[in-house]
């Protein structure tokens, strides 16, 4: 087992969290002073060295998002951080706003000048009060040293930041549904295009970016991004990564390791030391709950974007949900299947009325009133639901199913024949 | 002009235009629900999800801007599979209602049913349900058979300027509603129905009267105000059911006012007189046309009559009443009459910002272009009044102490103060031209047949001007 520096975790606790611990042990808000004195586009470009993919769940390049933001604009630009962390499974951003709030706030401000926004709102979710709070005071920490607000160190450039907190649903973690909850609407997403880039928050060109994704901006700017890139051991994704596991391992929690350098076996059994009473593994769901789910023995892959998207699941989150043999995967599927339908907007039709209907079949099944034909229905409905709804979480609510029913047929199968749950 | 090409065909179209739009350019229709050409676009029911090479999924036409040398498949096979699938999902929580429902014939959701749907359904979990809400005098909401797609949220913000339509909770459970169950407060409630793709929003007053499939239907403009409106009207067997706007991107859009499409029940109302009529001071006296027209050439015998036409006539009937005017009493005095506090096109404006204007007659501007000036006062030598009218000018309240001869449409109650009733036609009963506030010539066309006795007024006129009187000359 390799150890290596890690970029945050080891700053972990709460003796980091204030603003004189960040500028002496975190060389914190040099990395602005030197974006302020760059190009805008030389930042942006060192952004795109870095190879840094979005934390947030997509893995889009960093970079070039930033990239497509226009020079010129009749409205004001701005940069949003998504700190909705909302996908079931997912709690790194937390631990960056709880530890290391000022981070993301330099990270923000450099992004801010790369983009040519002088407002910056974090869209944080409605349970994270405690997160919510110290960000406030970090907040308050930079504008009383000069680190937000006019003229920055005196470098001309003006930045507000505020804390928006959401109302606790997860639709607003996609960004144009956050994008009109931030400005007062009903958190419902956007028909795209436009891309937030052209017309995003308030109707101007805007960027959302992640916790981790802009709290690792200083890092790149201080080291650059060749420096960042080369953190990662696969080609196209630099830097480490937060991964998130929680679930049936004897050690859960955020470990920090170098993008691309793991599988997912060497995560549950060499970090997470295995499994809870050390019984067998049955499944993984490696990127969040909308992740499609991995058998015991998928896991010999490297829990990155590529490897993972090649074997037909996704890094997502990094957020790696671990479940023992003695657990009901059928009851779990209930679980997460309920969640989608729950957090499902209602706007468009197949995600509104199927993500229900998977729900009330499943149900059924794990209460032992399943029939033959529900599983080749299961197929159907999610195959009408994936790829065809207005955002992505249709898509969410579908892959489980599909990789629930075809990976675990067998379990779903004895629950309707037996009519009733085996491990009830 | 650019061009793609839509099922094999080459299709021109202009820049910005969407595939629906497109497609319809050249007679491909693409199913939809919740795309509106008068509202935002949302792409939410997503049926009208098409094909389109080189992009990996579906995108919906609604939503996508038409490029040159895109290729489009309507028909396809992913595209019908997602069609069906999209019926299915709708129709899983839709009650199986049509026989009863009053939307039935001329609901988007049956049609496309028919069309892209199955017969039968997979769905057997227990279905959500609603419960009814009265949504104030014109609406009446059945949300069962609601599909979300936000047609009547979206009309309520953009196009009525009033947000009282709103999605309350989410999800499966989401429901379309006024704010706190409020009633409407729009006046123009009644698109709400006309844009509902379903039989969840019913307009009161027509619903239970008449199954669509049975209503004729007339192409003519609405006489409420001087916008001029287009609309059709919806009638069977002699009786007018229903009024329901006609688009016109030049005026009205696809909308229609309340006031308006309301406005046609007078038509029908047991009061108006329909038979030639002397009012008696034991009360109205219906009689036969030649005892009337004696009549009322007697009442303006030997007296100075002034001519007061409502600014309701059509061009036609107005010219027939000047020509008739030059003869009967050559440079008498005429002037028009229509809304209270609308002497002329100048007092005329809008009333909202949407499409209702003061003058509250169809025709202000064409009796004005014949030259006829608005009613002040009677002036003073003037000892008798021929009114002739439709069913929609206000006689002005300044007429007092005159003998007056009523030439139209008139209600029992407005009867008594004219010594004869000559009853004529209002605008649903006859053809004719009508000038709109812009000097747009618009044409009315006659959906029902003459009620009772009533004639046209050219008809009236002719008899009037050729009936030897039995007590000598007029």
């Amino acid at each position: 087992m390799e150890t290596s520096e890690t970029l945050f975790v080891q700053h972990f606790n709460d003796e980091s969290r204030p603003l004189e611990y960040y500028l002496r042990k975190m060389s914190g808000y040099t990395a602005v002073k030197k974006a302020l004195a760059m190009q805008q586009d030389d930042i942006i470009s060192e952004m795109k060295k870095s190879n840094m993919r979005g934390r947030g769940g997509a893995g889009f390049p960093t970079g070039m998002k930033w990239g497509f933001i226009p020079k010129q604009a009749s409205k004001p630009k701005y940069l949003v951080c998504n700190a909705d962390e909302s996908e079931p499974g997912t709690f790194k951003d937390r631990d960056i706003m709880r530890y290391t709030p000022h981070l993301l706030i330099e990270g923000m401000v450099i992004g801010g000048y790369a983009i040519g926004a002088n407002h910056g709102y974090i869209y944080i979710r409605g349970e994270y009060t405690r997160e919510a709070k110290l960000l406030d005071q970090a907040i308050e920490e930079a504008y009383d040293a000069g680190y937000l607000g006019n003229n920055i160190k005196g470098s001309g450039f003006n930045f507000e930041l505020t804390v928006h907190r959401g109302a606790g649903a997860y639709i607003c973690g996609e960004e144009t549904a956050l994008l009109n909850s931030l400005e007062g609407k009903r958190g419902e997403p956007r028909v795209k295009p436009p891309f937030p880039a052209q017309a995003g928050a308030f109707g101007g060109p805007t960027i959302v970016n992640n916790v981790e994704t802009l709290a690792a901006v200083p890092f790149i700017i201080n080291r650059g991004g060749d420096w960042f890139s080369k953190l990662g051991k696969l080609e196209k994704s630099g830097g480490t990564r937060l991964f998130c596991v929680s679930g049936h391992v004897k050690k859960p929690g955020v470990y920090e390791l170098n993008a691309g350098s793991v599988t997912l076996r060497q995560l549950i059994y060499d970090h997470c030391h295995g499994i809870l009473g050390d019984k067998k593994l049955k499944a993984v769901i490696p990127g969040g709950s909308s992740a499609p789910v991995l058998t015991a023995d998928e896991i010999d892959v490297i829990a990155d974007i590529e490897p993972l998207m090649k074997i037909g699941t996704m890094l997502g989150s990094a957020a790696i949900l671990v479940v023992s043999e003695d657990y009901c995967v059928v009851k779990l599927l209930e679980r997460i299947t309920r969640f989608y339908a729950h957090e499902s907007c209602g706007q468009c039709t197949p995600c509104r009325e199927g993500c229900k209907w998977m729900e009330d079949i499943i149900e059924r099944i794990e209460h032992g009133h399943g029939r033959e034909e529900d599983l080749a229905m299961l197929l159907d409905i999610s195959n009408n639901i994936a790829g065809k709804t207005l955002c992505a979480l249709g898509d969410a609510a579908a892959g489980p199913v599909m990789s629930f029913v075809k990976k675990f047929r067998a379990d779903f199968e004895a629950h309707i024949r037996g009519g009733k749950c085996p491990n009830a | 002009m650019p061009k793609c090409i839509i099922d094999g065909r080459e299709v021109e179209f202009t820049p910005g235009q969407n595939l629906i739009e497109v497609a319809k350019s050249a007679g491909i229709d693409i199913p939809l629900f919740c795309y509106h050409p008068g509202l935002s676009v949302v792409a939410q029911c997503r049926m009208c999800a098409v094909e389109i090479e080189k992009m990996p999924k579906l995108q919906t036409a609604c939503s996508t801007v038409a490029t040159e040398g895109m290729v489009v498949k309507t028909k396809s096979q992913k595209t019908a599979e997602n069609q069906k699938s999209v019926m299915e999902f709708l129709l899983a929580n839709h009650p199986l209602d049509c026989p009863i429902c009053d939307k039935s014939g001329e609901c988007d959701l049956q049609d496309n049913s028919f069309k892209h749907g199955s017969a039968y359904s997979r769905y057997t979990e227990e279905r959500r349900t609603y419960l009814d809400l009265d949504m104030g005098p014109v609406i009446k909401k059945n949300m069962n058979r609601c599909i979300h797609c936000t047609r009547c949220i979206r009309f309520g913000n953009e196009i009525a300027d009033f947000r009282e339509m709103v999605a309350l909770r989410r999800g499966n459970n989401t429901e379309i509603t006024t704010i706190d169950g409020r009633p409407l407060e729009t006046d123009y409630a009644g698109n709400y129905a006309d844009i509902c793709p379903t039989g969840s929003l019913t307009i009161k007053d027509f619903r239970f009267k008449k199954r669509v499939w049975f209503l004729n239907k007339t192409a003519t403009v609405c006489e409420g105000c001087s916008k001029g409106c287009n609309m059709e009207i919806h009638q069977e067997n002699n009786q007018i059911y229903r009024c329901v706007p006609r688009e016109n991107k030049e005026i009205n859009q696809y909308w229609l006012c309340d006031e308006g499409r309301f406005n046609f029940h007078y038509v029908e109302r047991e009061d108006r007189l329909v038979d030639p009529a002397l009012s008696k001071i034991s009360g109205l006296e219906v009689c036969d046309w030649g005892a009337a027209i004696d009549l009322a050439k007697e009442t303006l015998a030997e007296k100075k009559v002034a001519l007061l036409l409502g600014s309701d006539l059509t061009q036609e009937e107005v010219s027939t009443a000047l020509q008739f005017w030059s003869v009967q009493s050559p440079g008498g005095p005429v002037f028009h009459f229509g809304t209270n506090g609308v002497a002329s096109s100048r007092d005329d404006a809008p009333e909202d910002r949407i499409l209702k204007r003061k003058s509250k007659t169809s025709n202000l501007n064409g009796l004005e272009k014949l030259g006829i000036s608005g009613f002040k006062k009677l002036p003073a030598d003037v000892t008798a009044v021929l009114v002739i009218r439709g069913g929609r000018a206000v006689l002005p309240q300044e007429i007092d102490g005159v003998e007056m001869v009523g030439l139209g449409v008139f209600m029992k109650d407005q009867a008594m103060m004219f010594s004869v009733i000559l009853p004529g036609l209002s605008f649903a009963e006859k053809d004719g031209t009508i000038v709109n506030y812009e000097g747009r010539e618009q044409r009315i066309q006659r959906a029902l047949q003459a009620p009772g006795q009533a004639k046209p007024l050219s008809e009236i006129l002719m008899m009037w001007a050729n009936r030897k009187s039995s007590h000598g000359a007029a």
